[in-house]
């Protein structure tokens, strides 16, 4: 394995903030092996424990491989008064997957979440950086099958 | 709506020509307060800054993550300039020449357009000799680092969990020098405040969602009518209760003045005015299950009330719901509620439990009747 892209980004990030150096990492590699999270602390000298410790506090960084479609729906009050819950049910029996997993192809991943901001758009989820709003379970059928 | 109004950077080339006391005096007659949620007067926070020793930092709070509010999205996506515009005028009142925005990372699509506004300002900036940089750190998914000292371990590159104030960050900020953060709305108003001698202090953005077909932003003056917000919202069913946000409480539905005051009279908290509206088919006790799985979850985990605390609320109103609970669990609960809410370190956990202290107040009966 090469650490030739971990030493462009540190070199890039010259007051060594962590968050962004880790969020390049995942940005290059999808998520952060404990290999990279090493090497990344051997060159920076910041401990492995502060990193680790680092990556799980915050949910949107990853100690193992997710799917490439990472699917967030909304479980908070304004979602959930619009029905989230039915359809937290409906994608995972959909997609045969708890909350927290990956399918086996490692197409998606699905993670209920704390508001994303689109209570306008209740109840509402955002795959990969796009907001999917006032979802029913037909507009969520449609969604998936569209995404290759 | 009036936050909407594209300043242009006219306000950033007026100040150009102003003292930076001068500026400050002209926020602090403004009256203009935090529009996070904590109301603390901004021109006085800018003066604190400013009278502090050091290189400072001006760090745009845009971790929007009170459930119920979208309203800074709302400026983020329509009117960005005014808040980039704010931050170079609060780092120029303050003397800093360098700026964080905190964007949450739920928000990371409006990155691109962020640093293309940031890229101009930049140039026009250099052009009135005001030199301020500005980088976008993005959020990883923690509703703590909507906490200002959160946000700054977050940006030095820790876990986010809050530090003990005192000190406050305008004394000990980011990398331990005197630090300005704002929230999104409150830097938005700074370029509005500049060009408008009759800017409205009064002006508040209400996010309406929950149980209304029309849930949007609303901007209302202070003192307005929860009627009349509700109205605008075009509700199916009859509303029963409202809560601000998932921190702030919740009233049963009836004409309330909108207020920090009259709010806060009640019992509940208007805090950063998101109002979300809860119709008569839904149960209390299920909202408030709902609510304290969301204050589990995100408890950072730092001090004992609020991580042990907010997982024993989570259990005994599952207790409840399965009809398990007996009276001496509901006295338990309102017990713990009274310590998290009086123990907790910072704002997450203090606020944690207010849902159920004004939900045990005001439906009582809805806990009660669940009872073995």
């Amino acid at each position: 394995m090469s650490f030739k892209d971990i030493d462009e980004i540190i070199k890039e990030r010259k007051d060594n903030l962590l968050l962004p150096m880790l969020q390049a990492i995942q940005a290059r590699f999808e998520y952060i092996s404990e290999a990279n999270a090493h090497y990344l602390s051997r060159k920076t000298g910041i401990p492995f424990s502060k990193i680790y410790g680092v990556i799980t506090f915050y949910e949107m960084l990853y100690t193992e491989p997710k799917g490439k479609y990472i699917i967030r729906i909304c479980n908070s009050p304004s979602c959930y008064l619009n029905g989230s819950l039915n359809l937290i049910k409906f994608l995972e029996s959909s997609l045969k997957i708890k909350s927290g997993e990956t399918t086996k192809n490692r197409k998606f991943s699905l993670e209920v979440v704390s508001c994303i901001g689109c209570c306008d758009k209740a109840p509402a989820m955002i795959i990969n950086n796009k907001v999917y709003g006032n979802l029913t379970e037909k507009k969520i059928r449609t969604i998936i099958l569209g995404l290759k | 709506m009036k936050i909407l109004q594209n300043s242009n950077f006219m306000a950033l080339s007026k100040t150009a020509g102003m003292k930076p006391e001068e500026i400050i005096e002209l926020i602090k007659k403004s009256g203009l307060t935090g529009r996070g949620g904590a109301c603390f007067p901004t021109g006085l926070k800018l003066e604190f800054t400013r009278n502090s020793q050091g290189e400072k930092y001006v760090i745009a709070n845009a971790d929007e993550g009170e459930p119920g509010t979208f309203k800074d999205k709302l400026i983020l996506e329509k009117n960005p300039n005014n808040v980039i515009e704010g931050m170079i005028i609060a780092g120029y009142a303050i003397g800093a020449n360098k700026g964080y925005l905190y964007l949450r990372g739920e928000y990371s699509y409006l990155k691109n357009k962020l640093q293309k506004v940031i890229n101009n300002a930049k140039k026009i900036a250099d052009k009135l000799k005001i030199y301020f940089d500005i980088e976008i750190i993005s959020g990883a998914g923690a509703y703590i680092c909507g906490d200002e000292t959160a946000i700054i371990e977050s940006v030095e590159g820790n876990r986010g969990n809050p530090r003990l104030k005192p000190p406050f960050p305008a004394n000990h900020g980011l990398f331990n020098k005197p630090t300005l953060i704002n929230n999104v709305e409150t830097l938005a108003n700074l370029p509005l405040i500049i060009l408008d001698k009759n800017w409205n202090n009064n002006l508040r953005l209400f996010s309406l969602s929950g149980n209304v077909t029309k849930p949007d932003v609303y901007e209302l003056e202070l003192g307005a009518s929860l009627k009349k917000l509700i109205s605008f919202g075009k509700p199916k069913n009859k509303i029963k209760a409202i809560y601000f946000g998932c921190s702030g409480g919740c009233l049963p539905y009836e004409d309330i003045t909108l207020n920090n005051e009259a709010v806060k009279e009640k019992g509940a908290m208007l805090g950063s005015c998101a109002i979300i509206a809860v119709d008569e088919k839904h149960d209390i006790v299920d909202v408030a299950t709902n609510i304290a799985k969301f204050f589990e979850y995100e408890s950072c985990g730092k001090c004992t009330p609020c991580r042990e605390g907010t997982m024993r609320v989570l259990e005994l109103l599952e207790k409840i719901s399965l009809k398990k609970a007996a009276n001496e669990d509901l006295e338990l609960l309102e017990e713990l509620c009274r310590v998290i809410s009086a123990t907790s370190l910072c704002g997450l956990g203090q606020s944690s439990t207010n849902h159920l202290i004004t939900a045990l107040k005001y439906f009582r009966n809805e806990f009660t009747d669940k009872l073995k």
